[in-house]
């Protein structure tokens, strides 16, 4: 189970991602998130507050997002890391990819507004 | 069709645009029995317009006979005008529609086309399905495919010993494991998880799996091994996959063990004495998402009694059904009471603690687990 809320902050989308993201719902993940994003958004925060699990299907489609908003000059960022999903980040090499935050809010304040 | 002769001369005349387009074309049979005849005969005859009243035959028992000689024809009876009872006995014996007598041509047209774009439909859903079991075993041949390609014969000399398994979940894709012979009696030891499941991943661990055999050609660094794998790897991988690898070469002469790691768990040292620890992390990201990234190496020595074992995250991972994990303590736990003395017993308690653990709950991931053991140790 994989639910993403999101919100518009300017053109920023901040994304809510709450539950497990793993073979069974990656590609509902990817919907959710593809659809939710605008051409005209600058960036996306994923907040991880509440995602339990992430498999290695799902850190693909974190990358495929990441690569798609590279692509046009938008960026992902990440916050709010539990210890153990931090760990999956960390072994897969990941967080050196990826801007992650510990907050929602400093990750807003990276980007200057 | 009928038991009455002029209804032929009718349908010529009354379809004869359809006829002569060859949009329709019919065949007559004057009972039961002759219908079955022609049924066997013409195996293209998609439909069967039948009277209920024939003689020899007639259209009820006539319902009742058509599956065995064709099982995708679908009959639509005709029937007098309020013949409710054998109209019900005709559709609760397979007939798909009705028309009354005397029969309207535009209304038995209508019945027609629909009776057809149903039959079209069948034969769509029935050939969807042959498509469906050929590509499920296919997959399963890819499975075996994937099974086959992982080593099942282990160095076991009174020096040094090595053992691996990988329990591959429902789906094709994800986890493998490789031994790579290297100069010097030196042996590479490979523990990888391809991203995702199904053919895709199963393509990309081939692909992996290869391209890492072809670079420890001539080449025992392994983190350069590693680098010239990444490379091949992100060229055209659009799809974003990747594979995390943690590569180890070990010298059964010294001990001596060099690694590097793409992203992949890092591997637990069990020493003799009974300590145990990650091995110390080189950084490095999982293969095929950067090019020209670097590896970093580092080096460790095993001494006589001590053990290596690599695994995939299927192993800290798996979950039972309370949906806890069973993560790295319960892997320090299997060697608790004593540390590994051997490499094949040493990787089926780490499988049967995590079989355990997992109690029946499905596992949706591989579960490898590789194991290093220096011999030599406790007299």
């Amino acid at each position: 189970m994989v639910n993403v809320t999101t919100e518009r902050i300017d053109d920023i989308l901040s994304a809510d991602v709450e539950g497990r993201i793993d073979g069974s719902n990656v590609v509902q993940f990817e919907e959710a998130v593809r659809t939710a994003i605008e051409d005209s958004d600058r960036a996306v925060i994923m907040n991880f507050e509440k995602l339990v699990y992430i498999s290695s299907a799902g850190l693909r489609a974190i990358l495929l997002t990441a690569k798609s908003l590279q692509n046009r000059d938008a960026k992902l960022l990440l916050c709010s890391l539990s210890d153990r999903i931090r760990e999956v980040f960390e072994i897969s090499g990941f967080d050196k990819i990826l801007p992650i935050h510990p907050s929602k809010d400093e990750a807003l304040a990276s980007l200057d507004r | 069709m009928d038991d009455e002769p002029d209804v032929e001369r009718l349908v010529r005349q009354r379809m004869r645009r359809e006829i002569r387009s060859g949009q329709y074309e019919f065949v007559f049979a004057g009972n039961g029995i002759e219908a079955l005849e022609q049924l066997r005969e013409h195996q293209d005859i998609d439909m069967v317009l039948s009277d209920i009243n024939m003689p020899e035959m007639d259209g009820l028992t006539l319902l009742q006979q058509i599956p065995s000689v064709d099982p995708n024809v679908r009959s639509v009876v005709v029937s007098a005008y309020g013949d409710m009872k054998n109209i019900r006995t005709a559709m609760n014996r397979g007939a798909f529609d009705f028309v009354t007598k005397p029969i309207d041509f535009d209304d038995l047209r209508i019945t027609i086309t629909r009776t057809l774009e149903t039959i079209e439909l069948w034969r769509a859903a029935l050939e969807s399905r042959d498509k469906l079991v050929v590509l499920e075993s296919e997959l399963s041949l890819a499975n075996r495919m994937q099974q086959s390609i992982l080593p099942t014969t282990f160095p076991e000399t009174d020096q040094y010993q090595v053992f691996a398994s990988m329990e591959a979940a429902r789906d094709v894709g994800g986890d493998f494991y490789d031994l790579l012979p290297m100069e010097g009696g030196r042996i590479g030891l490979a523990v990888a998880d391809v991203s995702g499941k199904g053919i895709p991943a199963a393509m990309f661990m081939m692909s992996s799996r290869t391209l890492l055999r072809g670079a420890a050609i001539g080449q025992s660094d392994p983190s350069k091994i590693l680098r010239e794998v990444n490379q091949l790897l992100c060229e055209n991988n659009d799809t974003a996959m990747f594979v995390t690898l943690f590569l180890a070469v070990y010298d059964p002469a010294t001990g001596e063990l060099v690694y590097a790691n793409g992203g992949h768990n890092p591997p637990v040292i069990f020493r003799s004495d009974g300590t145990f620890s990650l091995l110390p992390t080189t950084d490095g990201i999982a293969l095929g998402i950067f090019p020209d990234i670097s590896f970093r190496e580092n080096t460790i020595t095993l001494a006589p009694g001590d053990t290596a074992i690599l695994y995939s995250d299927g192993v800290t991972e798996a979950e039972n059904d309370a949906g806890e994990q069973f993560e790295l303590d319960r892997l320090y736990d299997v060697f608790a009471e004593a540390p590994p003395g051997d490499a094949r017993t040493a990787t089926i308690d780490v499988l049967k603690a995590v079989t355990a653990f997992a109690d029946g709950a499905p596992q949706f991931d591989d579960i490898t687990c590789l194991t290093l053991w220096r011999g030599g140790g406790r007299g």
